[in-house]
């Protein structure tokens, strides 16, 4: 019965935030130093180049996407400029025009990571996904969430830690986790005891991560949980995980 | 249990060596910087005194000092776009109970030209089976359990990309995509863990707003039906998104 509005109130959402999006500001203004710059139709190089800018002449940088520049002529012609292309731009006063390439100097040290995992927690299949904010080049703040399908129970998991990475430099770079969580367990409704229960987990767990390319990589995982019950034992749960993760 | 905690203790401690390393640095690098700053200061007030008192020796006053100030050039933020959000209405196909309306959100972050993150998320409501239809009154499940409740987190791939053409002005972008994930969904009573994987096909009339057409395919075991069996549960919907 509420699909309907509650469709409409989405849609008035997504048009209402849409002339925000695209209303005007200052945008920075840079000059062609290489021979030309090619623009293409759409942010991707397949999409097919339909004008071309010539030295010394200025562009605006409208709006970037991925690697790509949404880039004006002084003609008022917009179009995509690839992000090696920009390299060979400067600003007004000379110096080149830099901006963050998403590059392996990126994987070393950057602001934010987000990354997507399949794995097993205490022998369940477990779908994950976190996020985090690096303090540092190896110190960072670590949120996941995480479900799990059992034969017996379904849950979820819930982890804010820190993790720390040894050598952020190397591509194939280890890293440590420590931290605290919860932990929500369904029982199937066939047990004798089918009553929920949250219970809070510590835990401490290492991984490591390999870079594969631009923002890329791979992270594989294991974290050993003490889940404190209310019973007189307290529980330790495995649980491992690979995925894909990017940083930006 | 206690073999738990010590091994917890131990490596909380173990960990917090090599971290302090890096803390520590938040405290003594900023003196330090600040130390190196009053020092450059120094360095550069003296050398400005002697350039001063070398200028006072070799040239006469100047009759007009010229002001000439370089002009400050403020860099603004380039506004990323890489998010995208949106709606989505269409129909699955849920195994053994039929083809119904199913309708839901997105949400992208486009990290490559060829690469995406995709979470998605959708409501369904299933029919009746073909045995509850013959069997006159029988019903197997509740009419609770028969709402049908999807997430997943897919990685997507952009590929054919290319342009669609509306009359002799107008140029679209366009281009196929292939889905992959991984997700649960809730059906008759149960969380089911889902895998997930299609593709689809996106239009963008502007540079914010982008058409999608999808189909994908949701695959999870279950047993509601007595054996346990793997159950294809296709879907085919139309969507709008924008990107932020």
């Amino acid at each position: 019965m509420f699909r309907l509005p509650l469709a409409g109130l989405l849609l008035s959402l997504v048009l209402l935030a849409a002339p925000a999006v695209s209303s005007a500001r200052e945008h920075l203004q840079v000059y062609i130093t290489a021979p030309y710059l090619e623009l293409r139709s759409g942010p991707g190089r397949g999409y097919p180049v339909f004008h071309v800018a010539e030295r010394d002449e200025s562009v605006q940088v409208l709006f970037r996407r991925t690697d790509w520049f949404k880039v004006r002529t002084e003609r008022g012609v917009e179009g995509w400029a690839a992000q090696r292309d920009m390299l060979r731009t400067v600003l007004a006063d000379g110096t080149p025009f830099k901006f963050d390439l998403g590059d392996r100097a990126g994987f070393t040290s950057h602001n934010f990571e987000m990354g997507i995992f399949a794995g097993e927690y205490s022998g369940s299949t477990l779908v994950s996904t976190y996020a985090s904010y690096s303090l540092n080049s190896q110190l960072a703040v670590e949120l996941s969430v995480g479900e799990f399908f059992g034969k017996y129970s379904n849950g979820v998991v819930g982890d804010l830690g820190l993790t720390h990475v040894l050598v952020p430099e190397w591509r194939f770079s280890p890293f440590l986790m420590l931290g605290t969580g919860l932990v929500h367990v369904t029982p199937k409704a066939t047990l004798v005891i089918p009553s929920d229960r949250t219970d809070q987990t510590a835990y401490v767990g290492g991984g490591v991560r390999y870079y594969l390319t631009r923002r890329f990589f791979v992270r594989a995982e294991y974290k050993s949980h003490v889940v404190f019950t209310k019973r007189n034992a307290n529980e330790e749960v495995d649980e491992w995980k690979l995925g894909f993760a990017f940083f930006f | 249990m206690e073999t738990g905690i010590r091994v917890l203790l131990l490596t909380a401690v173990l960990m917090t060596l090599p971290g302090c390393a890096s803390v520590r640095n938040w405290f003594h690098h900023r003196s330090e910087v600040r130390q190196q700053k009053a020092e450059a200061k120094e360095e550069a007030a003296q050398q400005d005194a002697q350039a001063a008192a070398a200028d006072a020796d070799a040239t006469p006053p100047r009759v007009v000092d010229p002001e000439v100030e370089r002009r400050k050039i403020k860099v603004p933020h380039i506004r990323s776009s890489n998010i995208e959000i949106g709606i989505n209405d269409g129909f699955i196909s849920i195994e053994d109970f039929g083809t119904n309306n199913a309708y839901g959100l997105t949400a992208a972050y486009h990290i490559t030209e060829d690469f995406f993150f995709q979470g998605e998320y959708g409501r369904a409501y299933a029919g009746r089976t073909s045995f509850e239809t013959l069997g006159g009154n029988i019903q197997l499940l509740t009419s609770a359990e028969r709402q049908f409740t999807y997430y997943d987190i897919s990685l997507g791939y952009n590929f054919l990309p290319g342009e669609t053409f509306i009359g002799r002005g107008h140029a679209l972008t366009t281009a196929f995509y292939f889905l992959g994930g991984i997700g649960a969904t809730k059906f008759a009573g149960d969380d089911r863990f889902t895998v997930n994987f299609g593709g689809g096909y996106r239009v963008l009339p502007s540079d914010w707003l982008a058409i999608h057409i999808q189909v994908q395919d949701r695959v999870f075991r279950t047993d509601l039906l007595g054996v346990s069996k793997l159950t294809n549960n296709m879907e085919a919907s139309l969507g709008a998104t924008v990107f932020f």
